[in-house]
């Protein structure tokens, strides 16, 4: 698969505590790369890292296969969208003199300026002043500056920050719409893991400035095997019943849980259990939640 | 890459006010010193020497470097604020464009400040009937002011570059001001930007303050201008950005 972004060892320290810690992004061409982690993980300083706008004290980076350095970081930028922390704009001027000022420094051509306006569906408050806009319509502002100049590579920076349920859903509607109308590769970060449930297809979980895991949003998915839950007549006793016929399970929230959940063991469970006399209400299947996954790979619960 | 970055600052302009302030400010150092010229009468010689040596007063010594320092100050807020630092350093031009680019407006602004403390000077001085031709010097020390401007915006577009706030740089060019009025006094002009201006201007003064030292004044505004430039460039360059 080719990566359009690639990162390695990519390590940023404040006051000696590092921010991103050896940092390997792998980022497919094409893909939209759901950046997640909780607030303070490293994702900004990251997506900051690979505009140039922060540098690193170690490791690499190399963005459409060239590495990012003086001589080639006009070259990369030329074909960067991009949309980090909060939305920028000039409070004084129209939503339109604000993408003229971009789309100049970007030297795109003036047509441009309708054609964002019209993906994030802007046309009609265009000629207000930014200062005035709501935080959605700034975002969106944002993202439209960021389309300008057609790049190749769009970083958004938790785009949804702030913005109502229907602001919400329409950017992620939007940004989801992009690579198939732009032949675009979308690098998003959340907090939100649901958020990147709707919209990746591939994810970077990074916690404390570490990448804890990289894939494609199935494979993470695949790590969410499903778990197995009775409901018996007697529980403590069912738990000791499989434990001495060396059958792992343990008692959870009312209900008795079966480590494997391969079809031989679940047979022999149940066997087991009736000839024990112990009554079996129910046999449930549960999918492991995203937030249950992250919390194996971090070994910490944290809000998601 | 530099035209761009031209067009695009001239385009931050728009609907500011900061002509007005560039237009307005002139006009108190002229009053002043016109009210300070027909006070002074008994003890100045009568002509537009003097009315420049009044005029200039206030104006360089108090009104000229904090005003470029303002609008250097307005140049840079724009990006201070709202995380316009993100979008600046993302766009794909060099950061000495983006540099040259502020100092090129500043300019600007300061080559019409000049010119209007100029038509200030000569209305002021017909309004008040003073005798006599005028000195063809005035406009050669406005154009050394000027140049001295020049290497005072490099210094104030720096540091408004690396201080978030508006009025901390203008104060210091205030402060610059006042301590250089000193600092030309015991004849070290040549080594502060803002005395610069003041010989350049040949402020509070009839004869030259500069007399044969002219290629020297030129080589401290081209060092000073150089100087800031470098260290702006260098700074853009190196320095993290904190939206």
């Amino acid at each position: 698969m080719e990566m359009i972004v690639k990162t390695g060892s990519l390590t940023k320290s404040y006051s000696h505590k590092p921010v991103v810690d050896n940092l390997d992004m792998l980022v497919p061409t094409g893909s939209i790369y759901g950046f997640l982690g909780p607030n303070g993980a490293g994702k900004s300083t990251t997506l900051k890292m690979l505009l140039g706008l922060i540098h690193p004290q170690q490791g690499h980076i190399q963005i459409f296969g060239k590495t990012l350095d003086t001589k080639n970081r006009l070259k990369i930028l030329q074909n960067i969208g991009s949309l980090i922390e909060s939305p920028s704009y000039y409070g004084h001027l129209t939503g339109r003199e604000n993408l003229e000022i971009v789309r100049t420094l970007k030297n795109a051509p003036p047509q441009e300026i309708d054609h964002v306006l019209r993906l994030v569906r802007m046309e009609d408050q265009q000629h207000k002043k930014a200062g005035h806009y709501s935080l959605g319509m700034k975002q969106r502002l944002g993202l439209a500056a960021a389309l300008l100049g057609q790049p190749r590579l769009l970083l958004l920076d938790e785009p949804t920050n702030g913005l109502d349920p229907a602001g919400i859903q329409e950017m992620r509607e939007l940004i989801t719409s992009l690579p198939r109308q732009a032949d675009m590769t979308i690098i998003v970060s959340s907090h939100l893991l649901s958020e990147i449930d709707q919209m990746a297809t591939h994810v970077g979980i990074i916690d404390k400035g570490q990448l804890i895991f990289q894939d494609s949003l199935s494979s993470l998915h695949e790590h969410s095997r499903c778990r197995l839950h009775l409901r018996t007549t007697d529980n403590s006793g069912a738990v000791s019943a499989l434990t001495q016929k060396g059958i792992p399970a343990m008692e959870e929230d009312d209900r008795v849980l079966l480590r494997n959940t391969d079809d031989d063991s679940v047979a022999r469970a149940i066997r087991h259990l009736v000839y024990a006399g112990i009554g079996i209400w129910r046999v449930e299947e549960t999918q492991m939640s995203l937030e249950d996954i992250f919390l194996k790979l971090t070994g910490k619960k944290v809000s998601l | 890459m530099l035209i761009r970055c031209i067009r695009s600052e001239k385009k931050k302009l728009r609907h500011s006010i900061l002509w007005l302030a560039c237009l307005a400010i002139p006009l108190i150092p002229a009053i002043m010193g016109t009210f300070n010229y027909l006070g002074n009468l008994q003890i100045l010689t009568p002509g537009w020497y003097n009315l420049w040596t009044q005029e200039t007063l206030f104006y360089a010594d108090f009104f000229y470097a904090p005003l470029i320092g303002l609008c250097c100050a307005y140049l840079w807020r724009l990006e201070h604020r709202e995380h316009n630092w993100n979008m600046l350093m993302t766009a794909p031009v060099p950061v000495w464009a983006v540099f040259m680019s502020k100092l090129l407006i500043a300019f600007r602004f300061l080559l019409v400040i000049q010119l209007w403390i100029g038509i200030l000077f000569l209305i002021s001085g017909m309004m008040i009937k003073v005798e006599g031709p005028i000195p063809a010097e005035i406009g050669l020390w406005l154009l050394r002011g000027t140049l001295a401007g020049a290497a005072i915006a490099a210094l104030q577009l720096f540091l408004s570059m690396i201080i978030r706030s508006f009025t901390i740089p203008v104060i210091i060019a205030l402060l610059g001001s006042i301590a250089s009025v000193g600092i030309t006094a015991k004849g070290f002009g040549l080594f502060s930007p803002y005395a610069l201006m003041m010989l350049g201007m040949n402020a509070n003064k009839a004869e030259d303050m500069l007399g044969g030292q002219f290629v020297s004044f030129l080589a401290a505004a081209a060092g000073f201008l150089l100087l800031f430039c470098l260290l702006s460039v260098v700074w853009l360059k190196k320095r993290d950005i904190r939206g």
